[in-house]
Parts: structure tokens; sequence; C-alpha cells
């Protein structure tokens, strides 16, 4: 099984601490929900675990993944992959920016096509394939990040703000693709100001307060039992 | 007047159009030395432009400022070194390479990079912080996500190369000095067209003239083209 382990932690900018962390482990089958107040840290912890940034104190080890190829540094880069809260979408159309991507899976040809087919028919991205990617609006843009990362079946995968400012349909086709990637066992880690049904999908929270990580398990249940939960953990 | 306007224009493009050996000896001169010197800088000053961006490191500042004010060296300064240098008793007199097209390149070679550097540094500089971000976290080697950052950066970037080629096959003080205008040897354009107006042959000046005035516009109208496929970004 995949997974990402950091073991006591510190992130700082120059004087500023920003958090410390003793133990945070993110495996594959693990949904996360990433809580704190902006400017908290919470898209600095996912640049560390994608390999981003590096920590000022303590180290990640990424455990259960193929090695890597000998000319390339070992690096955590490309083990846990980063969405952005606002994607940034390659120069050209969609089906560019869908192929560029197949270049760096490392599936078979045929699960490429199999993943390429079943990606725009979830992300809906069928009539807009010729499109060009700086025409999208805000929720075609993170559908497309999202089926780009859909192609690559990732073992792990951080989502930041996944739906904020986003219609109805682009959040329920996000969902649904989020959904199904938990159905693959991809662990998520999902950073979320609003309360939606994407919490209702996490089994571990992790919260920023007052400069320190700290993990709860969560169950299963309604959004109103989850709200009532987070409300005491806090 | 008009009518000795119309005359040297219909001679001068009598001259290109009848394949006028010295004529083209001359554009051919002038193409294969720029070409040249433009071909051999372009990477390592792409490379340059793209570490001065990226990396941080003791004198960094200085260096930026340093390709900022080389660029405006003037063409005659350049000449003078290169003359210098490849001089009989120069550094690299033994090279033989004054008053030859290798030595000419040097010179090109000299005048292209500054410019190069500076303007891939500021394209590079420019460039979204989540482009490298998203490309590394895809799972893209250092190099293959280098490359997806120039593709891009096409736009800037070939205007950084028409720039630099502009600059270079239009020098007149570095290519008089170092090369010498030795005719079918060392004659470009712009030592051609400055030799045949001090000798009132204005006919092959204004032929020579037409040649980078086609060139120029060609440039620019493959560059407004590149432009215009370039959709502006909304985020």
């Amino acid at each position: 099984m995949c997974r990402l382990i950091a073991s006591d932690i510190e992130m700082r900018f120059g004087e500023r601490q920003l958090f410390t962390a003793e133990h945070l482990c993110f495996s594959q089958n693990d949904v996360i929900y990433l809580s704190g107040d902006n400017g908290s840290g919470k898209t600095t912890l996912m640049k560390l675990l994608a390999g981003l940034l590096r920590p000022t104190r303590g180290a990640i080890v990424a455990e259960g993944f193929a090695k890597a190829s000998w000319w390339r540094k070992d690096s955590l880069l490309g083990k846990a992959l980063y969405l952005h809260q606002h994607p940034y979408l390659f120069e050209g159309n969609v089906s560019y920016n869908l192929q560029l991507v197949q270049r760096y899976s490392r599936l078979s040809e045929a699960e490429q096509r199999q993943r390429m087919t079943s990606a725009i028919e979830l992300a809906k991205l069928d009539n807009l394939l010729k499109a060009n990617a700086s025409t999208l609006s805000g929720g075609e843009r993170q559908r497309l990040a999202l089926a780009r990362v859909w192609l690559l079946k990732p073992s792990l995968l951080m989502l930041d703000e996944p739906i904020s400012n986003m219609d109805q349909v682009s959040q329920q086709l996000v969902c649904q693709m989020i959904g199904e990637l938990k159905h693959q066992h991809t662990g998520l880690l999902i950073s979320s100001h609003q309360d939606s049904e994407l919490i209702q999908l996490c089994n571990e929270r992790w919260q920023i307060k007052s400069q320190r990580i700290t993990t709860t398990q969560l169950y299963s249940g309604t959004q109103a039992e989850l709200n009532r939960h987070h409300v005491a953990a806090d | 007047m008009t009518e000795g306007w119309l005359a040297l224009i219909q001679q001068a493009f009598g001259l290109l159009f009848s394949l006028d050996p010295e004529v083209w000896s001359i554009i051919s001169v002038s193409f294969s030395v720029s070409f040249a010197a433009l071909l051999i800088t372009l990477v390592p000053s792409l490379i340059i432009g793209f570490i001065l961006a990226f990396s941080h490191f003791r004198g960094h500042w200085i260096a930026i400022n340093l390709v900022q004010t080389l660029q405006s060296v003037p063409t005659v300064v350049i000449g003078l070194l290169v003359y210098l240098l490849l001089t009989r008793n120069g550094a690299f007199g033994d090279l033989h390479w004054l008053f030859t097209q290798k030595g000419m390149i040097v010179g090109q070679m000299m005048i292209c990079a500054p410019v190069l550097v500076a303007m891939s540094h500021a394209a590079f500089t420019s460039v979204d912080r989540r482009a490298w971000e998203t490309c590394r976290t895809l799972g893209a080697s250092w190099l293959g996500a280098v490359w997806v950052i120039c593709r891009e950066l096409r736009v800037p970037l070939l205007m950084a190369v028409i720039a630099a080629f502009s600059r270079i096959v239009t020098e007149v003080g570095c290519s008089m000095m170092v090369g010498g205008n030795i005719a079918e040897v060392t004659r470009n354009i712009p030592t051609a067209i400055a030799l045949e107006t001090s000798k009132g042959d204005f006919a092959q000046a204004i032929a020579l003239g037409l040649v980078l005035l086609i060139l120029s516009l060609i440039l620019n109208f493959m560059l407004g083209a590149l432009r215009g496929a370039a959709q502006p970004r909304s985020h």
C-alpha cells in the first residue's frame, strides 16, 4: 500500500512558524478532510506532501511506490498529486491538456485509452475537447484538471478547495469524480471551507489550529451528524 | 527626381530577381554568419536565462544587471574587443580568425547573447509558478517540465530570438572591424550597404536594404501570427 509518513515536521517562513506536526500518515484508502483558517498553512502542507516544498525541519518518507528510474532523483514529486485551488491549464485546447498528461502515465496503453474515455465521460468534456483551455469557466477548468489527474490513476491525491466558487452542476460532477477515485482506493486529502457532500466521504480529519496539526478519526454519518461532530472536535 | 528614384528601385529589383551573383553572395554571407551565431548562442543563453530566473546565488542581482547593460554596448566596442582578441598579438591570435567568417560569428555571438539572456530571463520570470508545480506534480521530469514551460512561453521566447537575430543581421560596426568587408568572403548586407552608398552605387544598396526590409516584414508577420494564436489567460 502506498503511503506518505511525515515525522516531526515544522514549517517556517523566515521568523514565522506556520505549523508543526508530530506524526502524519496519508495512505491509500484514506479520505482526509483538512481544515484550518485562512493562512493556517493548508496549501503549504499539501505542497510539502507533494514534494513541491521542503519542511524546515523533519522528514517526509514515501513507502510502497514503484522505484523511480535510475536517472531520476527519488523525490516525493509525482507520488502524491496536488491539485491547485485554481488549476493551471496549459496553453492549447482541452484535448492537448489531456494528451500532455498521458505522456507521464505509467499505465499500459490499453488502460490509458480506457482512462481517457472514462475521464472525458465523467468530467462531461465531450463537447469541449476542441475548446481552448483559456476560455473555460471555473467549473469546467476544475473538471478538466481533475480529468487530467484521473488519467494517471493516482495512489494519493490532494485537492485544494476543489469545489469552491463552482456552480451546482460542476460541483456534482467533481464530487462524483472524487467519489469514483475513493472507490478506486485512491487516498484523498481534501481541504474545504464549505460544508459539502465531500466531507461525508472523509474518514479522518486533520486540523491546523494554533500552529499545530491534530488528527481525528471521523465516522460515516449524515451531514448534520458530521457537522455536530466537527463542532464538538473544535 | 521621382524618375531617378523609380529607376534606382527598378535596378535594385533587377539585381535581386536576375540573381546577380555579387548581391546573392553578400546575402548568403550575411545569413550564414548570423544564423550560425544565433544557433550556437541560443541554447546556452536560454539555459542562463532560466537559471537567472529560477535560482538565487551570490551575485545574482549583479549578474542580471550586467547582462542588461551588455545589451546596450555599441557593436563597434564589441568589434574592437573581438579584434584585439583575434589580432596576431591577441589572446586568440593563433586561431587566425581575424577577417574570416568565424571571427564575424564570434563577434555576433557576443552581440546576440546578452539580448537572448535578458529577454529569456524576463520571459521565464513572468511564468506562472503553478505551471512548474503542475508539471512536476503530474510526474514530469525536470527537463520535461522545462520543455513544457518553454512551450508555454513560446511567444516571448520567439520574440527574444527575433530581436537577437535582427540585432546581428543589421549590425555594421563589429562585422566591418572583425570581418574587414572582403568581397565574397566577409562582406555582408550592412557592410555592403555602407560601402556601396559611399561609392554612390545606390541600386545595390537599395537591393540589399530591400532584403532586410522583407526579412523584417516576414519575421514580424510570423510573430503576429503566433501572438494571434495565443489566447490571453483568464487565470
